[in-house]
């Protein structure tokens, strides 16, 4: 019976000890946040800079950009500054360099025309229902980019994956080293996407008038398009595996084709142009 | 004029200076010394050639980086960061004073990958080369790929035979493994030394980042070895524009890999 008394009590002085660390944590990496408006007129260009957090950029309204910045710690504080049309935010590490006492998150609302510069190491990077020209570099960044069009967007990354989900009508260039790049409903006249081992994954229809060319060095790169797509194809891997399911009207070209390793042909009236190029990746073309 | 005279007066021809400027019995000494002349003429040759060198085959960038990396082996020139640091420097000034180098350098190794892509021969005749360091494989039903203009090719996978015309395709033996399978299978590839600006970057990030150093040693040696990968395949199939395309990406990937750390260390 006495055993029994005292492991209970040795149940609850445990279970107070974890709620009363867990508490001591919880104050100690206490959340604050801090707000910065600005007023910008049409066009207006800011970037936002952080090594360790998030940012996070929707449309506001007006000609107004409301910043919020959720500090982690008191180790890091925000750099900012406007000179006329031009936003510079940056977080500044007082103390310390790690993912926990530099981290700040950035939440942007501004307005859709502006043109945005977005830098941090560990992200995410998201982005959506913008019309300006976008620019996101991450190290390790997950990089999100969503209902975007008629601005030009340009990722770098080195092993972060980039996600790009209906963005139309401008120019798209994507680079990344060791990255994934998933293309969801991208279409425009300049669509270009590298990554040295991460695989490129295309779903849509090419657009028209578009050139769009996917290169990886091992990656797979993986195309899904409707049936009545309108493209003119080339695809080569020079040690990797190609192949197509669908049937493709032959083109004129210099290139020779070389079976398995090599494709070319024109689908519909082949009003975009698509380049699919490998050096040891698979490279595959699907029928939706 | 005598024949020293006229060897006093030669550092002007190199400069660009026409014979008028000269002394008015200089043409009359080259003619009556077959020796002075043979050296005006082949003088005024070399000079011309020079500069005409300098106009049209301005050294790649690269040859900059070799000099430099021979200069500092030999003690000439000094790194930035090798000096004894006196007065503890703010983030932004050791940045300038350690890493100010890896723009160009990025900068460089673009053009070096550009050099190299442009400057590779292409031979009109086959010269099977054995390379060593990648296996490429030859699927039974086809052959190694040749970017020579053609008549309109066949599409689809299954009836094509092509025949390659600057390197006859080795016969692929009846177990041979898929061709992606026999690509991995390849001998790897020797490991060279890095090289002085790769060591100089990753010196840069121990000093800066010293947490970051693995991540991008490692990334540096995947680039590193998608180059020497493409290269040994070019040196194998010089003729392969799709290949050639492909070192250019891969110089474009190293060059980006020290632009990220650029933007990350500072």
């Amino acid at each position: 019976m006495v055993v029994l008394q005292q492991a209970r009590i040795d149940y609850t002085t445990t279970v107070l000890t974890v709620v009363l660390v867990t508490c001591l944590s919880a104050a100690s990496l206490a959340e604050t946040k801090k707000e910065y408006s600005y007023t910008v007129g049409p066009k207006a260009n800011i970037s936002v800079e952080t090594q360790y957090g998030a940012i996070s950029v929707k449309p506001g309204s007006g000609n107004q950009v409301l910043v919020t910045a959720t500090f982690k710690s008191d180790n890091v504080e925000v750099d900012q500054q406007q000179n006329g049309n031009r936003i510079e935010i940056a977080s500044h590490l007082l103390r310390g360099k790690d993912a926990q006492t530099g981290h700040i998150d950035y939440e942007l609302l501004i307005p859709p025309d502006a043109t945005i510069n977005l830098r941090s190491c560990s992200g995410p990077l998201s982005v959506e229902r913008l019309q300006g020209d976008l620019t996101l570099e991450g190290t390790d960044a997950v990089v999100d980019i969503r209902n975007v069009e008629n601005g030009h967007v340009h990722v770098r990354t080195m092993r972060g994956p980039v996600t790009l989900t209906d963005v139309r009508n401008g120019h798209v260039e994507i680079d990344s080293i060791s990255g994934e790049i998933h293309l969801k409903a991208v279409t425009g006249p300049l669509v270009q996407a590298r990554s040295g081992s991460g695989k490129i994954f295309y779903d849509g229809d090419f657009g028209s008038d578009g050139n769009y060319k996917f290169t990886t060095h091992t990656g797979d790169i993986e195309a899904l398009v409707p049936a009545d797509v309108s493209a003119a194809f080339r695809a080569h891997s020079v040690l990797g595996r190609v192949r197509h399911d669908f049937p493709l009207q032959p083109r004129h070209s210099r290139f020779r084709e070389e079976a398995g390793r090599s494709f070319m042909g024109t689908s519909g009236l082949a009003t975009s142009e698509v380049l699919l190029r490998s050096f040891s990746g698979k490279i595959r073309l699907k029928q939706r | 004029m005598t024949c020293s005279e006229v060897e006093r007066v030669l550092p002007e021809l190199v400069d660009g200076g026409s014979d008028s400027a000269f002394p008015a019995d200089f043409e009359s000494h080259l003619k009556s010394c077959p020796a002075c002349s043979d050296l005006v003429s082949d003088l005024k040759l070399i000079a011309s050639e020079a500069r005409n060198l300098a106009e049209s085959e301005e050294p790649a960038p690269r040859v900059w980086v070799r000099i430099a990396a021979q200069l500092r082996e030999e003690g000439l020139i000094r790194d930035a960061d090798t000096r004894p640091v006196l007065v503890p420097a703010s983030p932004q000034r050791r940045w300038t004073s350690t890493a100010w180098w890896l723009a160009p350098v990025a900068a460089a190794v673009l053009a070096a990958g550009a050099y190299v892509v442009s400057h590779k021969p292409v031979p009109q005749v086959a010269t099977h080369v054995s390379a060593p360091a990648v296996t490429t494989p030859v699927p039974q039903n086809s052959a190694p790929k040749s970017p020579d203009n053609a008549a309109k090719p066949p599409v689809g996978a299954s009836t094509a035979q092509p025949v390659r015309a600057t390197h006859p395709p080795a016969p692929a033996p009846k177990s041979a493994k898929p061709p992606d399978v026999v690509a991995s299978a390849a001998p790897p590839i020797a490991e060279p030394e890095a090289s002085p600006e790769d060591q100089q970057f990753l010196s840069v990030v121990s000093t800066r980042a010293p947490s970051l150093r693995a991540t991008y040693e490692n990334q540096l040696q995947r680039v590193n070895a998608n180059i020497r990968e493409v290269q040994a395949y070019l040196d194998r199939y010089p003729g392969d524009l799709d290949a050639r395309q492909q070192l250019m990406d891969a110089y474009q990937q190293k060059a980006l890999l020290y632009q990220i750390a650029l933007d990350r260390i500072q």
